[in-house]
């Protein structure tokens, strides 16, 4: 069976939907103009995903402002909109989730994580969380004296967003952690100790079902914590092949878990090549046996317009099928 | 003894709806009632011989250029009448945005759509598709315009080379590399791409700038602190030095929305920065809307200490007022918050000043400026926050008089 391609993130918006939300900040536009048009390319998204073959089905969250408001917007304890800081090194901004409670599940609206009701029921549902290292790393904290409370009770607060999204049909949740690998915000990199801390968050989070988690990291080099992330109890662990130095992986790690492969760059135009891309997977699956591929972007695709995303999807595409011919 | 707590703009103030319609089309005179309004609290009094030229004129390049001169002309007075002592060049009024402005006038490049910056804000991201060099000049028109109507002390903000780079695919530059590197073959191709933007574009425009009359240019590098590796930071020194190399200027850097740890990264390379007379950062975002001169209350600004234990020995551009939108709480006497902005007291602004004195120690090294460029809000928020900042310059002015 050829690997599964799957969407890692936010999906770029068209040109069109750039300049109605523009206009909508001019107050040339309503909303419910802009829902319209969401609604629209979200189908398209979909769309798009079912001639290439997807299995798990995003709605590509084109509504997300950025990757942790809707989780930010759900928690109590937790205010935002008075500050902006970088995403990661890209020309990015979020709103920074400020602590100023104790964590708790708040009034959780599953619209705000996905439009439901444009996904088919027939297929899995998929959609991206920050894990809560990554939440609790890109928070400001003004109340916990205790890191370790903090990391769990993002855990636990986000088990609820889990549930009730579950009752949503989604069956499959990627938590993203770049924070694991890379963290240009921070003036020493986390110990292990701290990885330990954060694992041990992931575990109490997909304790309920882990089958259905997929850890996902990006923008810095995996291969250091790739065995303990094999460890993890979930279905899948992403890494980015841009970022990590396959080379330093060990002889022949297997593994019973789902790797996703982060093989093309969300962060350059240039589109890749699916040849590349199939001998790409293929040198790194001399390394590492693992049960499944999954061939995805290395992190979300809203860092190029939205016509080279698809063309990188489409590549995707294109390269499982070649991959599995040279099987 | 110089004026204490000067003021200045940072950047670009928003387009008026009657500039960027008479940009694309002939306007009518209800596209112009709005500019008519302005012109008479900013007191232009020949606004009504400019309007019948730009309806008259057929020639859409000539429309055009008047638009652009008139618009300009407009930035200009609402800082002068704001109170703002250095005006730049009155809010970036002849540039599509900071980045797009310089692209168009790059051979070599081109424009492949937007992207999504944050909320509902995107910017138009290029990539490097050959060779590059400057088309022409890219802002010596504009500072033509602003020389002809300046009342007071201007300065050219341009787009640094770095964030120029940084912002950019890098397409042909990564593509001609041969490391087998991913990771190597992405800093070997923004060396390059770095070098050549810095000898065929910026180089050439700063010539043209100075011999144009330009005294004071503010190089704006907001993703100089996105990569704070020392290989990064170093690439930025070579190109920043390399880019000043020769001329007799005063220079200044803006950086704005580092990362928590960005400021402290900068503050190590600020002195390795050939002829940065200023660096001009963004604080106001991270501080609290409460009033006071405490360490608490003035949270935001503890990073101006990296710099000056780090030696930097030039001014400051302090941003004491925030840009973005604002839903938070705000205390009593430190402001107002309506509706998505935030109206920063007079008084707020002094504490922020006086505090930032502490640290420093030299309240004649201290500009007072906005975070960034107040381009996302309204002309009357935009406004109402510079008069603010300039009566809060004064409130902390008579503290030394």
């Amino acid at each position: 069976m050829s690997p599964e391609i799957q969407l890692a993130g936010i999906h770029p918006r068209s040109e069109r939907l750039i300049e109605l939300t523009r206009s909508y900040e001019r107050a040339k536009a309503s909303w419910s103009q802009v829902e319209v048009q969401l609604g629209q390319e979200t189908r398209e998204v979909i769309k798009l995903q079912e001639s290439l073959g997807f299995k798990h089905f995003s709605d590509g969250s084109l509504d997300w402002q950025d990757q942790l408001r809707p989780v930010t917007r759900s928690l109590k304890g937790v205010e935002s909109g008075t500050r902006y800081s970088r995403w990661f090194d890209t020309n990015t901004f979020y709103q920074k989730p400020i602590i100023v409670g104790k964590i708790s599940a708040g009034d959780i609206d599953p619209k705000n994580f996905l439009r439901a009701e444009l996904l088919t029921e027939k297929r899995g549902r998929k959609v991206t969380l920050p894990g809560p290292y990554t939440f609790s790393q890109l928070s400001e904290n003004k109340h916990y004296k205790n890191y370790a409370d903090l990391l769990f009770d993002i855990a636990i607060a986000e088990l609820e967003i889990i549930r009730r999204l579950k009752n949503e049909g989604v069956t499959l949740f990627q938590l993203s952690e770049p924070c694991l690998v890379y963290q240009p915000y921070r003036e020493s990199f986390r110990d292990h100790s701290e990885v330990e801390q954060a694992l041990g968050a992931i575990r109490s989070l997909v304790r309920e079902k882990p089958g259905d988690f997929l850890v996902q990291t990006y923008f810095g080099d995996a291969a250091p914590l790739l065995p303990d992330l094999l460890d993890l109890p979930v279905f899948g662990v992403g890494i980015d092949l841009f970022e990590t130095d396959v080379s330093s992986l060990s002889e022949q790690e297997k593994t019973s878990k789902a790797l996703v492969l982060g093989v093309v760059d969300s962060r350059e135009s240039f589109v890749e090549n699916p040849n590349w891309i199939a001998a790409t997977a293929r040198k790194f699956s001399e390394k590492v046996d693992a049960r499944d591929l999954v061939f995805a972007s290395n992190s979300d695709l809203k860092f190029v317009p939205q016509g080279i995303a698809n063309q990188k999807l489409e590549a995707l595409s294109k390269a499982s099928e070649l991959f599995e011919e040279s099987r | 003894m110089p004026k204490l707590f000067p003021v200045q703009e940072i950047g670009s103030l928003a387009k008026p709806k009657w500039r960027t319609k008479g940009l694309r089309q002939q306007l009518s005179s209800q596209d112009l009632s709005e500019a008519e309004e302005w012109a008479t609290k900013l007191g232009i009094q020949d606004f009504h011989d400019r309007a019948k030229s730009i309806f008259k004129t057929g020639d859409d390049k000539m429309r055009v250029k008047a638009i652009l001169e008139l618009s300009t002309l407009y930035g200009l007075r609402l800082f002068e009448i704001a109170g703002v002592d250095n005006e730049g060049v009155g809010g970036e009024q002849q540039r599509v945005e900071m980045y797009e402005h310089v692209i168009k006038a790059v051979q070599g490049m081109n424009l492949l759509g937007h992207v999504h910056s944050f909320d509902n804000k995107y910017f138009n991201k290029g990539v490097a598709e050959s060779k590059i060099s400057r088309k022409h000049p890219i802002y010596v028109p504009e500072f033509l315009d602003v020389k002809k109507y300046a009342h007071r002390d201007v300065k050219v903000p341009i787009t640094g080379p770095y964030t120029l780079v940084d912002w950019s695919f890098s397409g042909y530059y990564i593509q001609k590399q041969h490391a087998s590197s991913p990771k190597t073959r992405r800093i070997e191709a923004k060396r390059e791409f770095l070098l050549d933007i810095v000898e065929q574009v910026i180089r050439p425009e700063i010539r043209d700038l100075v011999d144009a009359g330009a005294s004071w240019i503010q190089i704006d590098e907001p993703a100089v602190t996105t990569h704070p590796e020392p290989q990064e930071m170093e690439l930025f020194v070579e190109a920043w030095n390399e880019t000043v190399k020769g001329f007799n200027c005063k220079f200044s850097d803006h950086t704005c929305y580092p990362s928590e740890i960005g400021y402290k990264v900068l503050s190590e390379y600020a002195p390795k920065l050939d002829k940065c007379d200023q660096l001009a950062l963004e604080f106001a975002n991270r501080d609290t809307s409460r009033l006071g001169v405490d360490k608490d209350s003035r949270e935001g600004y503890g990073d101006l200490k990296h710099f000056v234990d780090a030696g930097f020995s030039g001014e400051f551009g302090l941003g004491v007022a925030h840009v973005h939108d604002f839903t938070g709480n705000v205390s009593s006497g430190a402001g107002k918050s309506v509706g998505r902005d935030f109206i920063e007291s007079p008084e707020l602004v002094r504490d922020r000043l006086l505090f930032a004195t502490r640290i420093v120690g030299d309240p004649a090294k201290i500009w007072a400026n906005p975070d960034c460029g107040l381009r996302t809000r309204t002309w009357d928020v935009a406004f109402a926050k510079l008069a603010n900042v300039t009566h809060g310059a004064e409130l902390a002015r008579e503290t030394y008089q």
